[in-house]
C-alpha cells in the first residue's frame, strides 16, 4: 500500500505517489520513443465500439463531422 | 474531462473514452460519477491494440492488469485527424483538459476567472502571467500551464534566439517549491525579421505573443497517497524581454510575478484503488466490478 514497512514512501523516479508498489505492472510507463499510436495528420482508425448502455458507437460516423477527442484510460474498476 | 464538459462542449468537440472495461461498470461508473459522454467497451482491448498503445509492459499473467494502455488522448480535427497527442512519460501526468481545448482550437484560451499576476503597464506593453487549467488548484501529474501573455502595441516586437550581442531575447522562467516541476517552455512560431545591413535574420514575435510553461506537482508537493504539508504553493515566474520597433528598442525589462496556488486535496489516501482511492470524493465502490474482472481476466490481483 502507500507506505512500505520502512516507511519509505511507494514513490517512483519522477517523484509520484501512488497506492500500489512501484514495481507493479499497473504502475508501467511509456517507453521513451514508443510512438503511442497514430502520428499528427493521420486520421484516426476506425472504430465501432459498445457504449455502457450497450449502443453501437460508430466513432467517425458519430462524430458527424465534428472535432473530437478520444481519451484511452485504463480502467473504471481500479 | 467531466468538469470540463461544457467546455469542450462550447467548443464544439465531442468527447469519447475508451478502456477495457465491459458495459455493467462503465454503466455503474457513469451513474456514479455522472459522466455526460460515452464511455465506450473495448473489452478485448482490440482497438487499444490496433492503434499501437497497448502497454506491452503488462504481460499476459499479469491478470487483471494485461490489457491496459498506455493512457492518452487524441484530439481530431472535423475530418478525423490527429491534430494533438496527450501522451507522457509517467501514467500519473495527465494534461489538464483545458490544454487538449486548446490544441483542438488552436489557441490558448485563458478563462477569466484563473489566477492571474499582471504587471504594471509600460510603454503601452502588458505582462501577465495566468495559471492555466483545471479550477486553479494543483494536484499531483495534473499538468496544467503557465500561460505568460505579451499583448504587445503596433508596430513593437520582442525577440526570441538567437540575438545578436547587446540584445535580449525575451525569456520565461517558473520556479516552485520541491515537488513542482516546471517544463522548457512552448514558444508560438516566430516571424523572421531582416535586419538592414545584417546577415542575420532575427526571430520576432509582435501583436498578443503566449509562451505556455507546463507545470505539475509531483508526490514531494502534492501526494496523493498522505496528507499535504501545505495548502498551497508559491510560483514564482520570472520574466526578461526587450521591445523594440523597427528603428530603435526600448531599454530591456524583467518582471517577476508571483501566483499562491491552492492544493487539490482530492484522493481519498486510506483506500485501495477500486475501492475509492483516486477518486474525488470516493462514491464509487467498485468491488463487485473487480471480482468481475478478476474472474475475466485471471484471477492474479497483484495488490490492487
Amino acid at each position: 500500500m502507500a507506505v512500505n514497512e520502512d516507511g519509505s514512501l511507494n514513490r517512483d523516479k519522477h517523484g509520484f505517489d501512488a497506492p500500489a508498489s512501484v514495481d507493479h505492472p499497473a504502475r508501467t510507463n511509456i517507453p521513451d520513443g514508443h510512438p503511442a499510436g497514430p502520428a499528427i495528420g493521420e486520421r484516426l482508425p476506425d472504430f465501432v465500439l459498445p457504449d455502457a448502455q450497450g449502443r453501437k458507437v460508430d466513432f467517425h460516423n458519430d462524430r458527424g463531422g465534428a472535432k473530437s477527442a478520444v481519451v484511452f484510460y485504463r480502467s473504471a474498476v481500479w | 474531462m467531466r468538469d470540463a464538459y461544457d467546455k469542450f462542449q462550447a467548443a464544439g468537440i465531442k468527447l469519447y473514452a475508451i478502456s477495457y472495461d465491459d458495459r455493467e461498470v462503465l454503466a455503474a461508473y457513469a451513474e456514479a460519477e455522472e459522466i455526460p459522454f460515452p464511455l465506450l467497451s473495448d473489452i478485448d482491448s482490440e482497438v487499444i491494440r490496433r492503434y499501437g498503445i497497448l502497454n506491452t509492459q503488462v504481460k499476459p499473467d499479469d491478470g487483471v492488469v494485461y490489457g491496459i494502455p498506455y493512457p492518452g488522448v487524441f484530439v481530431t480535427d472535423e475530418d478525423g485527424r490527429v491534430l494533438g497527442k496527450f501522451f507522457q512519460n509517467n501514467y500519473k501526468k495527465r494534461d489538464s483538459a483545458e490544454l487538449i481545448i486548446d490544441a483542438a482550437l488552436g489557441r490558448v484560451v485563458l478563462s477569466d476567472d484563473a489566477p492571474r499576476a499582471s504587471a504594471p503597464e509600460d510603454d503601452g506593453i502588458k505582462v501577465s502571467a495566468t495559471f492555466h487549467g483545471g479550477a486553479g488548484t494543483l494536484r499531483q501529474g495534473i499538468i496544467r500551464q503557465i500561460v505568460v501573455r505579451f499583448e504587445l502595441p503596433e508596430g513593437l516586437h520582442i525577440y526570441g534566439q538567437p540575438v545578436p550581442d547587446g540584445m535580449v531575447a525575451t525569456r520565461v522562467e517558473v520556479s516552485g517549491p520541491p515537488g513542482l516541476v516546471a517544463e522548457a517552455p512552448i514558444l508560438p512560431p516566430s516571424t523572421a525579421l531582416q535586419l538592414k545591413g545584417s546577415a542575420v535574420a532575427l526571430q520576432v514575435w509582435s501583436g498578443v505573443v503566449d509562451i505556455r510553461v507546463p507545470i505539475h506537482a509531483n508526490g514531494i508537493l502534492a501526494s496523493e497517497v498522505r496528507p499535504l504539508d501545505q495548502d498551497s504553493a508559491k510560483i514564482t515566474v520570472d520574466v526578461r524581454y526587450q521591445a523594440c520597433d523597427d528603428i530603435t528598442c526600448l531599454l530591456p525589462r524583467s518582471e517577476t510575478l508571483t501566483l499562491e496556488l491552492p492544493l487539490d486535496v482530492s484522493d481519498v489516501p486510506a483506500l485501495p484503488i477500486h475501492m475509492g482511492h483516486g477518486q474525488r470524493e470516493g462514491r464509487f465502490d467498485a468491488r463487485s466490478h473487480m471480482k468481475r474482472l478478476m474472474q475475466r481476466k485471471g484471477a492474479k490481483y497483484r495488490d490492487l
